[in-house]
């Protein structure tokens, strides 16, 4: 199988914080990686240098094979960053048909692709043509993930997908991932809602002020009953000297 | 290039949509209307030049109403994408940019134009049922001419966006617009009559910003002179295409260095 994303050794600073401290991370075509980490870990920061928005200041980022600098690479990634708000006097088709002429997709396809991907995330029909600004959050999102997906790409990057969500909406969503892995694709995703991640990810790797400092396939752990996600979390964090964590677990 | 033209024609779209979704273009119509059509029904003292003067009323109007517009549009095309985030997923695109600039510049400026064309057109109505001419020449070299001073705007408000804060910008352009317009003119008349270091201020402006009174062709409008020469037209259409393009350079600069 084929790395999808491969970071090595990756260093970034804002002026003298090191914001991601020799980061090396990958993930396999068809995956799905759970990336979680404290407020302020770099999960962000390493999640713009994977779409291409930043570059390092040391190491490598490859993304489908190529250097997400490049624009032709970006055409099959697909993000929903986190808490967007989008353009608020169009309407739903709308933000989908622009977003679809942004990744260079043809008006016939537009149209097919955003009738099914509005009923996919559950948007409800009465709201389709109603402008963006009467829009409830998790609506929002709904829109946000749809139009990730509206040119099909082979990369979901996510960051925090499933806020706004009433339970419904998360179950549904993680049925979409789920087909959308089924079918081929690979995800991405960063959150800090473990019960969500433990449901869907097959890899995760946890991050600690700029650094990796567990990362391993769930199935490794899956002949441990007492380890769960917020467990594993937890402990990792506290291995590598979090005192906030150390006094969690006690 | 398909896809290049296609990003552009969304970016547009975007501008277009944006424009005339929100009520600031109708507001500003109205208001239009509401100064213009009665003084269009008076007739002042009788006497026959008087339409020379709603005329020129009518013109000032649409050159304040056209500018604050092409101003606001520029200075609105980017600070909304950061703060709303939709900046993010747009630039994840296969998007470069410069392409991101230059879409937004165009759906600006073209949605800038299109309410400025609605006003000349008001206009040339109304000067056409006085018996002035319905679409004489000068009317129209006098609108490419003010399309040009709106390119130079939009540009000018742009930049300014990826540079300072909404209202600074906002300020500043408006300064730069307006000032140049009404006094652009006279700064050298006011140079020359100042001590050395007030000197030296005016003719750096005088040097660097854009001559807005350049494009004003409001008294051969309203007066129905003859048209400039075609050389002189070209030069100035020449100039508003050389400022434009410095100023979107200083915007591509300013973008590609603006950390997201």
């Amino acid at each position: 199988m084929s790395k999808i994303i491969e970071l090595k050794d990756v260093v970034k600073s804002f002026g003298g914080t090191r914001a991601v401290d020799g980061l090396s991370l990958s993930l396999e075509e068809g995956g799905v990686l759970g990336f979680l980490g404290t407020n302020g870990a770099g999960k962000t920061t390493t999640i713009k240098m994977i779409l291409g928005l930043l570059s390092p200041d040391e190491g490598t980022v490859s993304v489908l094979g190529g250097n997400p600098a490049d624009p032709s690479v970006r055409a099959g990634l697909g993000y929903l960053p986190e808490a967007a708000y989008y353009y608020p006097l169009l309407d739903a088709p709308e933000v989908l048909a622009f977003y679809g002429r942004m990744s260079g997709m043809d008006e016939s396809t537009i149209a097919e692709r955003t009738e099914d991907l509005l009923e996919d995330v559950g948007l409800a029909h009465d709201a389709w043509n109603r402008p963006l600004k009467t829009y409830s959050k998790g609506m929002l999102q709904r829109v946000g993930i749809a139009q990730a997906l509206v040119h099909n790409p082979k990369l979901l990057v996510l960051d925090e997908p499933f806020t706004g969500l009433d339970p419904l909406a998360r179950r549904r969503f993680r049925q979409l991932i789920m087909r959308y892995r089924d079918a081929g694709g690979s995800v991405i995703f960063s959150s800090h809602d473990l019960s969500e991640a433990e449901l869907i990810c097959d890899s995760v790797a946890i991050l600690r002020r700029g650094r990796i400092v567990f990362s391993g396939a769930r199935n490794d752990l899956a002949g441990d009953a007492s380890v769960n996600l917020e467990r594993l979390f937890l402990s990792k964090l506290a291995e590598s000297g979090d005192e906030e964590a150390k006094e969690a677990l006690k | 290039m398909r896809l290049f033209l296609r990003q552009l024609g969304a970016l547009v779209r975007l501008s277009f949509l944006d424009l005339y979704r929100r009520k600031d273009l109708v507001t500003v119509g109205a208001l239009a209307l509401a100064l213009l059509v009665p003084l269009a029904a008076l007739r002042p003292f009788g006497v026959a030049g008087a339409d020379r003067y709603v005329g020129e009323v009518a013109m000032g109007l649409i050159w304040l109403f056209s500018l604050v517009i092409a101003i606001a549009l520029g200075a609105r095309q980017f600070p909304p994408e950061f703060e709303s985030r939709t900046i993010y997923p747009l630039l994840a695109r296969p998007v470069g940019r410069s392409t991101v600039l230059l879409g937004k510049y165009l759906g600006a400026f073209l949605a800038a134009v299109s309410a400025t064309a609605l006003f000349y057109v008001l206009f040339a109505v109304y000067r056409g049922s006085t018996g002035s001419g319905w679409f004489p020449s000068v009317l129209w070299q006098g609108f490419v001419l003010h399309v040009c001073a709106l390119a130079v705007a939009v540009a000018l408000s742009m930049t300014l966006s990826l540079a300072v804060t909404m209202s600074a910008n906002l300020a500043f352009s408006a300064i730069a617009v307006f000032g140049m317009f009404i006094w652009g003119g006279r700064l050298p008349e006011l140079a020359v009559n100042s001590p050395l270091p007030a000197k030296i201020a005016l003719d750096v402006v005088y040097a660097i910003a854009p001559h807005f009174e350049f494009f004003d062709l409001r008294q051969r409008i309203v007066h129905s002179w003859d048209c400039v020469g075609v050389g002189v037209m070209l030069v100035v259409v020449a100039y508003a295409v050389l400022c434009s393009a410095a100023l979107l350079s200083i915007a591509a600069l300013l973008f590609r260095k603006r950390k997201v």
